[in-house]
């Protein structure tokens, strides 16, 4: 396994939204956005199991997704400052990422509605007897919808290679778990109990959640459904670049540092002898960052005639 | 009556907090509203204030406005809350084909006095899933009353009649004019959830409107030449329409403008022109409505400013109509993007 390439790519994530981050607090930027800080390594450690011809679909968090899959930064960007060339050509914004080109199939805000969506795509395969496997990725909170359960039933009765990932960062905007759900509330039982394959992985280990997103992914193709549930850490607020400190519960900004997946990798990498390549990666992936902000800064807005483009095709 | 400027935002949570000191059967529901801030600060402090009456729920829409519409069928007095209409939409059954339907399909004697209160979200960079104008969708309901507050003041009296009332009051609420200030009574006090307001009289022309169209025409007044005479109907209600009072206004102008920031198809005031067709208002030339364009709003800054009809664009609109020269005014970055954030 390659851990400075997955190093890179939640390095690049990381990079990404941090000076986006910066960006928002310095200028106007008008597109509602949710940032990924926190969370790399569950984006990367199951897109490093998938395939060329598979297909991702994300939430309103979905830049780490979009990036982890291998989506184009400058279009991202761009699609962000509402240019003519981002990803959506400007329409969506940071809550509609997509590049079909490397099976990212896009990302939607409404929450829970993608997974079936996510099942369709799956469904094609099947059907088409392609091959190839479906990875959704939602929210402990959109795990809540009544369509993400009929989704796991429906998925299983059809044998839909869809795998869920489902980011458990223990809040949907600031309320906690315990606030949402019964104290004996458990995952593990209501998806084993539709007959689905479940795990449990620690979502700010990148080896963790590489390993168990393998075996899921195998059973997958093999035609069994799967949820993976992944216990992680979102570092920023809910939707802002901001802070929000005083709603934490066991997530402190202490214990967020100590448990950060990027610097539990960076460490081992360390540990391995090659700080100086560590070193050069990051400066690198960080001028190749800046460079795409200026890219999509100095690019055109769409034209007003766009307006009424694509409604249909 | 003692008034002082208060936000649109803060008039909604002062109804709501006298609501429910008066009423023990009501209690809120919907997502965050027990937060320090919650719902955009309409419900703020209100859950420490009334223990176990303001809760918080899980992301399930659809379960929680269900059992909202069976708590009221039992005698309780729900306010739901959505943060933005397209969240609503998964209980569209529970609100649609339930509420709406309970007392009629049952032969009466079956009241559900439920008030759901969704946030419209025209705001900068929301984009095509958070900013649907379904304005219409909701007035096409038999059983709903539907009603749109313009202003702060507005805000409190609907809200106030809303949970007074024994049937399913949906208040439609456009996030763009949160940040409206306006002259408020303190004291509780209601206004019609079925009367137009006829804001301002006029000669020329009639124009009917509402929500953030309605503050767009009020922003329009203040360009047009001075000797136009405009009278402002701001329609309040969507379910049931008070034609009576626009006809009264047209059949006096004998010109109609309609102003919302909806698609234009099946639209609002389509339906407005249209009763006045029926009813053989006499006009002195075609009315006309604005909206937004058949497309949904993008999200990039360059589209939206294009996307909904701006003072310019109505002034513009009202003069063609009058047969007076169009006004030139370039609107900036503010005007065109930020919530209007005046005292009325
Ligand atoms: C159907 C629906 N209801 C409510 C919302 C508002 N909302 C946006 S993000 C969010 C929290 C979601 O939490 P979670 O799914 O855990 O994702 P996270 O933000 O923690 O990544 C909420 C409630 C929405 N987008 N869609
Ligand atoms: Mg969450």
């Amino acid at each position: 396994m390659d851990l400075l390439g997955a190093y890179r790519k939640m390095f690049l994530i990381r990079a990404a939204e941090e000076e986006l981050a910066a960006l928002y607090l310095r200028e106007k930027i008008m597109s509602f956005v949710h940032f990924y800080v926190g969370q790399e390594a569950i984006a990367v450690g199951v897109c490093d199991q998938l395939k060329e011809e598979d297909r991702v679909m994300g939430n309103h968090r979905s830049h780490g997704h979009y990036l982890a899959r291998g989506g184009d930064l400058k279009a991202m960007v761009c699609e962000l400052l509402g240019k003519e060339g981002g990803s959506s050509k400007g329409k969506g914004g940071s809550m509609h990422m997509i590049d079909k080109s490397v099976g990212f199939v896009g990302s939607t805000p409404i929450l829970g509605s993608v997974t079936p969506l996510a099942a369709g795509t799956a469904f094609e395969r099947k059907y088409n007897n392609t091959g190839g496997v479906s990875v959704v990725f939602i929210g402990d909170g959109a795990s809540e919808e009544g369509v993400v359960y009929e989704t796991m039933n429906l998925a299983g009765l059809y044998k839909l290679p869809l795998l869920i990932v489902i980011e458990n960062n223990l809040y949907s905007v600031n309320t906690t778990l315990s606030e949402r759900r019964t104290a004996g509330y458990d995952v593990q039982k209501v998806v084993e109990g539709i007959g689905l394959n479940y795990r449990r992985a620690d979502g700010n280990d990148y080896h963790d959640v590489a390993a168990k997103a393998g075996e899921l992914i195998d059973g997958v193709r093999a035609g069994t459904p799967a949820v993976l549930e992944c216990i992680t850490y979102r570092h920023m607020a809910h939707s802002a670049p901001i802070m929000d400190e005083s709603v934490r519960k066991e997530d402190t900004l202490d214990v967020r540092k100590e448990k950060d997946a990027l610097k539990r990798v960076r460490d081992e990498l360390i540990a391995q002898g090659d700080q100086a390549g560590i070193e050069a990666a990051e400066s690198q992936i960080k001028a190749h960052v800046l460079d795409a902000i200026s890219f999509a800064q100095a690019a055109p807005y769409p034209a007003k005639e766009s307006l009424y483009t694509h409604l249909y095709e | 009556m003692s008034e002082r400027i208060i936000k649109y935002t803060e008039a909604l949570k002062e109804a709501a907090d006298q609501m429910l000191a008066q009423d023990p059967k009501m209690f809120i529901v919907g997502l965050g509203v027990s937060y320090k801030n919650g719902a955009d600060g309409t419900t703020a402090g209100l859950a420490q204030k009334y223990p176990g009456r303001v809760l918080d729920t899980p992301v399930s829409e659809n379960a929680v406005t269900g059992m909202a519409v069976g708590a009221a069928i039992n005698g309780l007095h729900p306010l739901v809350h959505h943060g933005r209409i397209e969240f609503a939409l998964l209980a569209a059954d529970p609100m649609f084909t339930q509420a709406a339907k309970w007392n009629y399909m049952f032969g009466g004697g079956n009241p559900v006095p439920i008030v759901l209160r969704i946030n419209v979200g025209r705001q900068w960079g929301n984009g095509p899933q958070h900013t649907q104008s379904l304005y219409a969708m909701f007035g096409s309901v038999a059983g709903l009353k539907v009603v749109v507050p313009s202003t702060p003041k507005m805000a409190k009296g609907l809200l106030v009649a809303a949970l007074k009332d024994k049937n399913p009051v949906v208040l439609l609420e456009p996030r763009w004019l949160f940040q409206l200030k306006e002259n408020v009574p303190e004291e509780m006090y209601d206004v019609p959830l079925d009367k137009a307001r006829v804001v301002k009289e006029g000669s020329d022309i009639t124009v009917v409107s509402y929500g953030d169209g309605f503050v767009a025409v009020l922003e329009a007044l203040e360009l047009l030449p001075k000797d136009v005479s405009v009278e402002l109907i701001d329609m309040v209600s969507l379910s049931p329409i008070d034609h009576d009072a626009i006809a009264r206004s047209v059949a006096k102008t004998g010109r109609l403008l309609t102003v919302d920031t909806t698609t234009p198809a099946f639209n609002v005031g389509s339906e407005v022109i249209a009763e006045v067709a029926r009813r053989a208002v006499v006009l002195k030339g075609a009315p006309q409505s604005l909206s937004c364009p058949l497309v949904p709003c993008p999200t990039s800054t360059a589209l939206t400013a294009e996307y909904y009809p701006t003072k310019v664009d109505i002034v513009g609109t009202i003069c063609k109509m009058l047969g007076k020269p169009a006004i030139e005014r370039e609107l900036s970055f503010e005007e065109l993007h930020l919530p209007p954030g005046r005292t009325l």
